[in-house]
């Protein structure tokens, strides 16, 4: 059994030879791949060591305090889980210059990478953030990683740390960005008193706690390297993204953020990330991610609901929707069920939900051939077909959308000059993981998907790489998040309450 | 489960235009923020109608009546009722609404929200609201405010637009004593920018409390955000709204009869910086 690639980057560092098409950086599992699209070799293979830096720390001083009356960590699953298997590989970024690759490992380390010429990886640094991060991005200048965790906080992180912070360990640099909750070990003192609390058991509560003179503090260790809160969402945050515009000559820089309640939140890049300047509300569940189109102030969103928004986001305005989602799924379910009558009933059942995974932009070429356009493609969770619309035609009032099948389903996409890399969720050894393909305007106002067999060609070494183990629940775990951030409805709750 | 089903039948019990009796409408004083309740609120402010919760601001038009008819035909495209005049007051964590119903005579032209995230305790503001207005139908007094259940920590965007506010009220917020609960409290560095999103420049944020930990809390992280700053005493001391809020929220009178310190806080919006 193979493990899929669960994440897929094209790095063109600028040291390389101009007409070099790049290095495809592929995610599999625990191990950061990197193939040379020219001659089809994989030059660098990199694997997640267990158990890094801080993590491995905190389990040395939990098992000094097993004795002590300390409440057991709450997540202590993850961390004996990162000693056992190596950490796999759950969010990729490449810098805008391409010099630098970011990837997150799910022990919740965010690993810096320079990308040599020759397509090498070098990992620079480990940082450990608080809690998991959920996306992450380099922002224009080449020097800040932005980052979110599901917990709703999004912080700012240098890319490179300086030499001072790695020499010793001192927390200077970043005792002033510290948001104010973390504070250094003080005195035990209980913040209610005799006037706060009135119940007797309250009052018997506060008389213990006094009693017990100085509780060990239960705060974590302050984050030992500098960074910046730059803003929170209390509902669960999903997507982030950097976008900025021309106002009266000026750049502005914006970050978009989503979450699990349905908003979309417009605040502006930092030093000024406190403002909030709007929200693009309108989805009914979830939304899941947010994909801004590059040279416009369109912003494409998507998640639980079955319909893509299309925003105008520096407006806060709902321009266009796709509502045809669920109808384009069943004509095509109905298609295949009618012409494969032996795979009826098998895997092919009806789509119940929708569950946005992925959106992106790719290159796409005209009808002549030659001219160069732009297409948003949009992949559901577990679904074997893209969804594909031209962004000239977005706006349109019956905008040309179009669902292109696939055997397997799509776990991540990318793209290098007009060739876009589509990763699928192959197990079995019946079939290439990555498959390239060149996207071509039809005459109809519809895009083709034609095989890009050279470049396919380049990516038969990758499936030589001997696999990581696959463990498949984990795998399904790893590749497959979004739908559980539909919320149940409390029918549900009042079901579970039954049943127990 | 003999509790709740008799308290349910106390409250049916009473006849419209008299007061709900708190006792059958008490509920646990704390609530996770963090997890999903069976909450309803509208996809953005637009939509939110207002009309059931203030009926007497309804702007008056001449052919009522078709509207509504046309609405019911196709819910989906209908906007809300418009009204003569929008919220101007929150109170976040309104409990039993003590200062709704001081405020409420004191600024009759001022539309006045209180939210809250338990249930029978937004019952019972709505009952005493209703009962109040039927009480003073000839003063035309109490029909400024209404209570809406809501979690204002998830979901205030949903409910107001971008500087609508003039005033924000959180009065005797949950402490969350415990360290790892502060994160749940009310006032956080990521929380005051989206106070800061609903209110007006110049308009004002009152906090009181009778934990000092939590009003030390309250001053620190408003005064590090720069969308705030710290109200000076002089301007704090000459406003209405201290005053009511120190004598007349129910928790307030609860700390009076304890003897305990009240905590007072007033913060003020700032304008946005200029772009870099």
């Amino acid at each position: 059994m193979n493990h899929p690639f669960q994440l897929v980057e094209i790095a063109k560092p600028p040291a390389a030879q101009r007409d070099h098409p790049g290095y495809l950086l592929a995610a599999c599992g625990s191990k950061l791949l990197s193939t040379c699209l020219a001659t089809g070799n994989v030059v660098s293979e990199w694997t997640a060591d267990v158990g890094s830096g801080q993590v491995a720390v905190s389990n040395d001083t939990e098992s000094t305090h097993v004795g002590g009356s300390e409440r057991p960590a709450k997540k202590q699953k993850t961390g004996n889980a990162s000693l056992a298997t190596a950490p796999n590989v759950i969010k990729l970024a490449i810098s805008p210059n391409h010099q630098h690759a970011v990837a997150v490992t799910d022990d919740k380390c965010v690993r810096v990478f320079e990308i040599h010429a020759e397509g090498k990886l070098l990992e620079l640094s480990q940082r450990t953030m608080p809690k998991r991060p959920c996306a992450v991005q380099v922002l224009p200048d080449n020097a800040t990683i932005i980052c979110g965790d599901k917990f709703g906080d999004v912080y700012s992180l240098p890319l490179l740390l300086e030499l001072k912070a790695i020499e010793d360990d001192s927390p200077m640099g970043s005792t002033e960005s510290h948001p104010p909750q973390q504070e250094a070990s003080t005195p035990f003192k209980p913040s209610a008193s005799m006037q706060t609390v009135h119940t007797k058991r309250n009052r018997k509560a506060l008389e213990a706690q006094l009693k017990q003179k100085n509780l060990t503090p239960k705060s974590k260790a302050p984050l030992q390297f500098d960074h910046k809160v730059l803003l929170g969402h209390v509902s669960m945050l999903t997507d982030v993204a950097y976008a900025s515009r021309e106002v009266d000559g000026k750049q502005r820089g914006y970050i978009i953020t989503a979450d699990r309640d349905e908003h979309i939140r417009i605040s502006r890049a930092p030093p000024q990330s406190h403002v909030i300047e709007g929200y693009c509300l309108g989805h009914r569940e979830f939304v899941s991610k947010v994909c801004v189109i590059p040279g416009t102030d369109l912003l494409v969103s998507g998640g639980g609901d079955d319909w893509l928004g299309i925003w105008q986001w520096p407006a806060f305005k709902l321009l266009a929707r796709f509502d045809q989602m669920r109808a384009l799924l069943h004509d095509l379910i109905a298609k295949t069920n009618g012409s494969n009558v032996e795979d009826q009933g098998n895997d092919k059942e009806p789509i119940e939900q929708i569950a946005v995974s992925g959106i992106w932009i790719v290159p796409a070429t005209g009808q002549d051939g030659t001219s160069k356009e732009h297409a948003v493609i949009v992949a559901c969770e577990k679904v074997p077909a893209l969804f594909y619309c031209p962004v000239s035609k977005l706006l349109e009032q019956d905008a040309p959308w179009n669902l292109r099948q696939f055997r397997y389903p799509i776990l991540d996409i990318t793209s290098v000059g007009t060739t876009t890399l589509v990763s699928l969720d192959v197990r079995g050894e019946e079939q290439q993981r990555i498959v390239a393909y060149r996207l071509k305007m039809q005459s109809s106002g519809g895009t083709d998907f034609q095989c890009d067999e050279e470049t396919n060609a380049k990516l038969m070494g990758l499936d030589c790489v001997p696999s990581d183990i696959v463990d498949a629940k984990g795998l399904e775990d790893l590749l497959y998040g979004a739908a559980s951030l539909r919320k149940r409805g409390h029918q549900d709750e009042d079901v579970a309450e039954e049943a127990g | 489960m003999p509790g709740p089903p008799k308290k349910r039948q106390k409250r049916d019990e009473k006849q419209d235009g008299d007061m709900p009796q708190k006792k059958y409408y008490r509920q646990r004083a704390h609530a996770n923020p963090f997890s999903d309740h069976d909450l309803t609120y509208p996809e953005s402010p637009d939509v939110m109608d207002w009309s059931q919760h203030y009926p007497a601001f309804v702007e008056q038009s001449g052919n009522t009546s078709i509207d509504k008819d046309r609405k019911s035909e196709d819910q989906n495209d209908a906007s809300p009722p418009k009204m003569s005049k929008q919220i101007e007051i929150a109170d976040i964590g309104c409990g039993f609404g003590g200062l709704l119903f001081a405020l409420a005579p004191k600024l009759p032209d001022t539309l006045i929200l209180g939210l809250e995230i338990r249930t029978s305790v937004t019952e019972f503001v709505q009952e005493k609201a209703k009962a109040l207005r039927s009480q003073n139908a000839a003063a035309g007094l109490y029909n400024n405010i209404s209570c809406i259940r809501a979690n204002a920590m998830k979901f205030l965007p949903n409910f107001f637009h971008k500087a609508q506010l003039s005033k924000i009220f959180l009065c005797f917020p949950d402490p969350h004593f415990k360290a790892r609960k502060h994160k749940q409290r009310i006032v956080s560095t990521s929380l005051n920018s989206e106070y800061a999103f609903v209110m007006k420049p110049g308009g004002k944020v009152y906090t009181i409390t009778d934990v000092e930990d939590l009003h030390l809390w309250m001053v620190e992280h408003f005064e590090a955000h720069s969308s705030f700053e710290r109200v000076n005493d002089d301007e704090v001391e000459g406003d209405v709204c201290v005053e009511v809020m120190k004598t007349e929220t129910e928790e307030g009178k609860k700390v009076e009869r304890n003897d305990g310190t009240k905590y007072v806080a007033v913060f003020r919006r700032l304008k946005d910086p200029p772009w870099p």
